[in-house]
């Protein structure tokens, strides 16, 4: 799909829709930040999930407004929303659905579970055991589900925003790290200000902001807001340089496993909503710097060393952000043709994929 | 072999390589042959005893009695009990070798013949040098130290010839000392025990397996002995020699005739500055003669016909035996008046030198003992060892008196001859011959020319004459003799000599007596006192002809006076007028006043003006810019890297160029551009920032404001296009926003800041980057190439091993 995308010229409807949907994730941003007071970068970072087909984990600890970003981007949204609370005791089958005998027609009928939703808040996701969260993992990536050798494809568009305590937390599981990896973006709320802390007790005193909430926008338009964002163009330096990066992630002394392919897809598709966002049809390094830290630390493991030594991923991703070259001297033609190693970049010596350092 | 060994080997090579820069100075080299072997024995008897082992005082002094034992063996057998041990008479037997050789070492020009004393001198002195080397770098183990004697044994040598010795003994030398040290850090670096080589280059093991020494630590050692040595080579080159003097340059230089035979060379001019400034007068030589006046006896030694710009020397010639008649004088004609004279000439006993004292030109000589002809120079040399002492003789000579008409009307010169006496070197200040032209304005033709010269010097000029002068050395001592004019009869003649031939009037220099003074009993007594030098000019038809520029010295012969024709009454064609008798000269032109008068002064306005117009010469065009250009290397140097960064910016920012692709190049380089601007200001960039935020940084660290900073914005987001966009939108005026954020930055470093990004930009650490990159480059290809060839090679030799195995 991306690489179809590279020769496309923006045509001119192509353009007009951009302008929409800087205008309807400006409605979209709005609405959200009339909930989420003080947190501009976490709500922009939110609907760049969104746009760019991406799922949403939100970790802190208990009392920042996890669940009300989630509910408030859910509701400015006009679409089917669907919340599971994730208990230990929650089963699979309690998200994916489950085959009924039908007594009366005498055949199996497939009961759709809590997945079947445009927009999937899956609360406390941590809590609830790994076996459990593995039914998360095929709808999370291919948008489906398959049950009893039947496959039922998920609605679009289809967004999980999962939110979770930090694993230090009392009666938390750590997610798998398959899961993780089908995380777009991982973001972090925070305390709020005084003073934006001092707006929400005035705010949310007297009635839910979230009753008040209307939707600035149908889903349709957020399928067409999607499109509009894939018809982003991104030079090829921009393209290698988030191979750059990521592959750099593999080679740091530091980390244990490294962020993957699929984390390439994303940071790039995460860049062309970013650049989208600002209104702007090309992705620029900035776009990339900017959603490193979400896009790749939470799927970093680092290694014992590192932990011993309070190394954190986020830590990790910010060196190489400063270790690794931005394409600045018009080197287009160079990279298109793979000639050289980008100068300067980050040499820790090869590594196998997938290979584990303790 | 065992450090000890391999060091006592070192020490020992490096003694006889030093010594080597000796050969030169004597003319036979089969003594170094035997002081390598002396000094081998020496060296052996050294490495037994430290074996032993011994105290090390006891060892050195061991050594030295054996140097004694042989020393006595070999020089004074007879004298010595069995032999070899040393006894008072031996003891004298060395004293007088040594002032012999030390009588002889001051006598004789280099190369000297290898008498006894010099032999002594030689063979004692390396094995002196090589004991205390040896002590010093294997009995004591600090071989630094050892380079002091031999750099005593490397700087006589190097001093007595007067570098006239090649410059390749240095490096000789230097590699024997250089293996020493060498030797010795090896040996020191072994006793840490086994030595772990780098990363191995390719498979095996990191040890060092081959040899089990150090080899890489050894290379290393080697490369930068080899680069001290180039860069002492090469840095002699650059800076500026102390050079030998107008005195004091050995006139080298030996005669292989025919008949075989070396002639070896008493330096004429030493011997003659210091015969003239002995305290007492002693006589040297005693004649009579049948000639009418003795005014034009001149008993010349030698001819010195080669100038290499700061003194005469004399070239090596063809000689033959002494015919019954000398060939005729070169150059004579017929027409020329001529008159034969025959004179006895007795030297003292005390008078050896190898050279035959004759009036010029002489036709007949009868003179016993082993004397040979030197036809070109028509001096008459002594072979083997053949001195003047106590020697009489008799010459038959020719007084050769032309007319000024004769000399002024002489025609050109053969072309052969020509070319060779009117070679001057072309480091000769150019003053020289500035100063020759000056003199000689007016004059009509060679011989007026040379008579302006000699006037010059000999009165005119306001020089004065002085025995104690030393002019010093090298190129520049003809230019200052013409400058301080003092000088002695060295002075004038040299100088006339260089003069008359950058005039293109071929030119020597002559080498002897003056006429001396009358005796009692009626002959002529030529003392120390009367040792001379004097110009000799070539006139076709004439032959050579001698000049007498010296004041207060000599007389000026007859056809050498009155000639410029406004100058005096005297006619050229009565040449028995004047009484050549007299000394010292009269002023050859007819003027009143003495050379002696001038000196002092007292002649009104004549001699303050010749010397305010020698002093107005100054520094001549050529030094001016050499100055110049000595000032402005170093200026330029400094300058370069603002000119270079000059040039850089100009490039970039006058790019031209209307295509899409052109506009977008253009972008970037001013990109670079104001990157490199803001480096220079000292904001280091950084790769890892993407445009926009640099350009956020700049403005940041540079503390730009309003205008600046928007220009550097905008030429962010203009990068910004032409790298990310798919369709470009390259902005406009980018060169002037990089000139308005240079002009920002420059405002907001101040005077020093920007004075020091004009004059050392930061960012010319781009150049260094590429050029390091491309030797790294470089020296990849080169370690591909080597292995590559090593591995064909190791292929090649495995091929036949597979096929036997």
């Amino acid at each position: 799909m991306e690489r179809a995308e590279e020769g496309r010229v923006t045509t001119y409807d192509d353009r007009a829709s951009l302008t929409d949907l800087t205008t309807t994730a400006e409605r979209v941003r709005r609405s959200v930040e009339g909930v989420i007071e003080g947190k501009p970068e976490v709500v922009r970072l939110s609907l760049t999930v969104l746009l760019a087909e991406g799922h949403l984990l939100i970790e802190d600890v208990p009392g920042v407004g996890k669940t009300m970003l989630a509910k408030a981007l859910a509701r400015s949204i006009d679409c089917s929303v669907r919340r599971i609370q994730f208990t230990p005791d929650l089963l699979p089958s309690d998200i994916t659905g489950v085959s009924i005998y039908d007594q009366q027609r005498h055949d199996f009928e497939f009961k759709p579970g809590a997945i079947f939703a445009q927009i999937v808040i899956g609360d406390e996701i941590n809590r609830a055991s790994p076996k459990t969260q593995s039914a998360l993992l095929e709808s999370m990536e291919e948008r489906q589900v398959t049950i009893d050798g039947r496959t039922y494809e998920l609605p679009t568009p289809f967004m999980v925003v999962a939110t979770q305590n930090p694993v230090e937390m009392e009666g938390t599981y750590p997610l798998p790290e398959a899961q993780r990896d089908r995380f777009m973006a991982r973001v972090s709320m925070g305390y709020p200000t005084p003073e934006a802390e001092l707006q929400m007790l005035d705010v949310h005193g007297a009635v839910s902001p979230l009753d008040d909430l209307k939707p600035a926008a149908h889903a349709h338009d957020v399928v067409k807001l999607i499109d509009a964002v894939r018809t982003v163009h991104v030079a090829d330096s921009v393209r290698r340089y988030a191979v750059d990066l990521v592959s750099a992630t593999r080679d740091h002394p530091d980390v244990r496993l490294g962020a993957s392919p699929r984390a390439t897809l994303h940071i790039l598709r995460a860049a062309k909503a970013s650049a989208a966002l600002s209104g702007r049809d090309y992705a620029l390094p900035d776009d990339v710097q900017s959603l490193a830290l979400p896009v790749l630390a939470h799927r970093l493991l680092p290694t014992a060393q590192a932990q011993l030594n309070r190394r954190t991923a986020e830590q990790v991703v910010q060196e190489i952000l400063q270790r690794t070259p931005v394409p600045a001297s018009g080197s287009d033609r160079a990279y298109g043709a793979g000639g050289r190693q980008a100068p300067g970049g980050p040499v820790f010596g090869g590594q196998r994929p997938g290979v584990r350092r303790i | 072999m065992s450090g000890r060994g391999r060091l006592a080997l070192c020490a020992w090579a490096a003694t006889l390589l030093a010594a080597a820069a000796m050969t030169p100075l004597v003319d036979a080299w089969t003594w170094l042959l035997q002081a390598a072997f002396l000094s081998a024995v020496v060296s052996g008897a050294g490495a037994a005893a430290r074996r032993v082992p011994l105290a090390r005082p006891l060892i050195v002094a061991g050594q030295a009695v054996l140097i004694l034992l042989l020393l006595t063996l070999l020089f004074a057998r007879e004298d010595a009990l069995l032999g070899v041990v040393p006894g008072p008479d031996a003891g004298t037997r060395f004293g007088e070798l040594l002032a012999a050789g030390a009588q002889d070492v001051g006598r004789y020009a280099i190369p000297a013949p290898a008498t006894d004393g010099i032999m002594l001198m030689l063979i004692g002195g390396v094995l002196l040098i090589g004991l205390a080397v040896d002590a010093l770098a294997v009995t004591y183990r600090s071989a630094a130290p050892a380079g002091l004697p031999l750099l005593a044994l490397f700087s006589v040598a190097a001093g007595l010839s007067g570098g006239g010795a090649g410059w390749w003994w240095f490096p000789l030398a230097a590699s024997g000392y250089l293996a020493l040290l060498l030797a010795e850090s090896r040996d020191r670096l072994s006793q840490w025990g086994r030595v772990f080589g780098g990363a191995p280059q390719r498979g095996g093991a990191g040890l060092d397996i081959e040899g089990g020494t150090a080899r890489a630590p050894m290379r290393t050692g080697r490369r930068i002995g080899a680069a001290a040595l180039g860069v002492a080579l090469v840095v002699h080159w650059s800076l500026p020699s102390l050079g030998g003097g107008l005195i004091g340059q050995g006139g080298g230089g030996a005669g292989t005739g025919p008949g075989g035979g070396t002639i070896n060379a008493v330096n004429p001019v030493v011997t003659l500055k210091d015969s003239l400034n002995q305290p007492e007068s002693r006589e040297w030589l005693k004649y009579k003669t049948n000639a009418k006046t003795t005014g034009d006896m001149y008993l010349r030694i030698m001819a010195l016909d080669r100038f290499d710009g700061g003194a005469w020397k004399f070239s090596v010639r063809e000689i033959t035996d002494i015919p019954g008649e000398l060939p005729r004088p070169e150059g004579l004609g017929d027409g020329v008046a001529t008159t034969e004279v025959r004179t006895n000439i007795s030297a003292a006993a005390a008078y050896r030198q190898g050279w035959l004292p004759m009036p010029y030109p002489a036709s007949e000589v009868a003179v016993d003992g082993r004397w040979r002809f030197d036809p070109a120079r028509r001096t008459i040399v002594g072979d083997r060892g053949q001195t003047t002492g106590g020697l009489q003789y008799s010459v038959t000579s020719l007084r050769v008196r032309p007319t000024a008409q004769q000399l002024a009307e002489a025609p050109k010169a053969p072309a052969a001859l020509l070319e060779e006496y009117t070679r001057v070197p072309d480091t000769l200040p150019g003053d020289v011959r500035s100063t020759a032209l000056r003199v000689t304005r007016g004059a009509a033709n060679d011989y007026e020319r040379a008579v302006a010269l000699q006037d010059w010097f000999a009165a005119d000029g306001g020089f004065s004459y002085d025995t104690e002068v030393d002019s010093g050395g090298g190129i520049q001592a003809i230019s200052r003799f013409l400058k301080n004019k003092e000088g002695f009869c060295i002075h004038f003649s040299f100088s006339m000599a260089a003069m008359a031939r950058t005039l293109g009037i071929p030119a020597r220099v002559a080498v002897g007596f003056t006429p001396g003074s009358p005796a009692a009993d009626g002959a002529m007594s030529v003392t120390n006192r009367d040792a001379h030098a004097w110009p000799e000019l070539y006139f076709e038809g004439v032959g050579w002809t001698r000049f007498e520029p010296t004041p207060t010295r000599g007389s000026a012969p007859d056809y050498a006076r009155a000639a410029i024709p406004s100058a005096g009454p005297s006619s050229p064609a009565e040449p028995e007028a004047a009484a050549p008798e007299e000394v010292p000269a009269a002023p050859s032109r007819s003027s009143d006043c003495s050379p002696q008068e001038r000196r002092l002064g007292e002649c009104g306005a004549t001699a303050p003006q010749d010397v305010a117009a020698a002093g107005g010469e100054g520094p001549t065009l050529g030094s001016v810019l050499m100055w110049a250009g000595g000032i402005a290397a170093p200026a330029a140097v400094l300058l370069l890297p603002m000119l270079w960064r000059r040039r850089l910016r100009g490039l970039r920012l006058g790019s031209g160029g209307r295509t899409a692709e052109d506009a977008a190049a253009r972008t970037l380089l001013v990109w670079q551009e104001v990157t490199d601007t803001a480096w220079d200001h000292g904001i280091v960039p950084d790769d890892s920032l993407s445009p926009r935020r640099a350009a956020a940084r700049i403005v940041r660290l540079g503390g730009l404001e309003g205008a600046p900073a928007d220009s550097v914005r905008r030429v962010a987001r203009a990068v910004e296009q032409v790298l990310y966009a798919p369709r470009p939108a390259p902005g406009t005026g980018l060169a002037e926003d990089a000139e308005r954020v240079r002009a920002g930055l420059g405002e907001r470093a101040g005077r020093v800041g920007r004075l020091r990004a004009l004059t050392l930009p930061r960012s010319g650490m781009r150049v260094v980057w590429a050029c390091s990159e491309r030797w790294g480059a470089v020296g990849d290809r080169v370690t591909a190439a080597r292995r590559g060839l090593r591995d064909r090679a190791v292929a090649q030799l495995r091929r036949p091993l597979r096929h036997r195995g």
